[in-house]
């Protein structure tokens, strides 16, 4: 049964989440920007935006998959399919 | 009580070293709760407290966040083994820490530490500094692990 979510709001909420972590503006987040390379996140700061996003959502994200979280659009993908 | 950990295990999870190791004893650890408690005797012996404050002895918070932040290793080398076998280096990220009571000469500090999120390369614990059941200090601590 698929759930009736607001992606769109969702996205945006992440963005800000992500955008006060990592202390970019949020002209600069693009779904594409690296973490790492573009926008000087590291594997600290993936682990907060992690744990921010699983207490908004009440969610858990698989330990296996925080690794591969590498810019906005892979927070938005993990989220979005497990509100699915 | 007793501590249930010997100053050499400390010391061996531990990356610091005297005079900068600041949990005395471990008190509990309860893996399935991913919790360790440990503790720091203040006693007049500290020499940071000859000058902090003259006359008014106060644990700084500054190190009431070390002592928790090293509970914390203690409490990663217990639940990631593996990792901490390694011998990597812990890096405080963050601290988000509120102070409400101070800590003073004869206070028995207990450290109380619970993983919200531990990974190889990082982690988040919540902590609890407590004297006599009463909270000194709480908060959560981010940390980096390098090898």
């Amino acid at each position: 049964m698929s759930k009736n979510i607001d992606t769109e709001k969702i996205k945006a909420e992440i963005k800000q989440i992500v955008a006060e972590i990592a202390e970019v503006e949020l002209d600069e987040l693009t779904p594409e920007a690296t973490f790492t390379e573009d926008l000087g996140v590291d594997s600290m700061m993936a682990l907060e935006i992690v744990a921010s996003i699983e207490k908004k959502y009440k969610i858990s994200v698989p330990e296996e998959e925080i690794p591969t979280i590498r810019s906005l659009q892979n927070v938005y993908d993990i989220v979005l399919k497990i509100l699915g | 009580m007793a501590s249930i950990w010997t100053i050499e295990q400390i010391e061996n999870a531990l990356p610091q070293r005297r005079p900068f190791i600041f949990i005395d004893g471990v008190d509990a650890i309860d893996i399935e709760n991913a919790r360790v408690v440990c503790y720091k005797n203040v006693t007049m012996n500290e020499n940071f407290l000859q000058g902090h404050f003259p006359n008014n002895p106060v644990m700084p918070g500054v190190l009431i966040t070390e002592a928790l932040a090293q509970a914390g290793i203690i409490l990663y080398a217990v639940l990631k083994p593996e990792v901490a076998a390694k011998k990597p280096i812990y890096y405080l990220g963050k601290s988000e820490i509120r102070f409400t009571n101070p800590v003073l000469v004869g206070d028995k500090l207990m450290l109380d530490v619970t993983a919200e999120k531990l990974m190889p390369s990082a982690g988040i614990v919540s902590v609890k500094a407590l004297v006599d059941n009463k909270t000194a200090a709480h908060g959560k601590i981010y940390f980096g692990i390098k090898n």
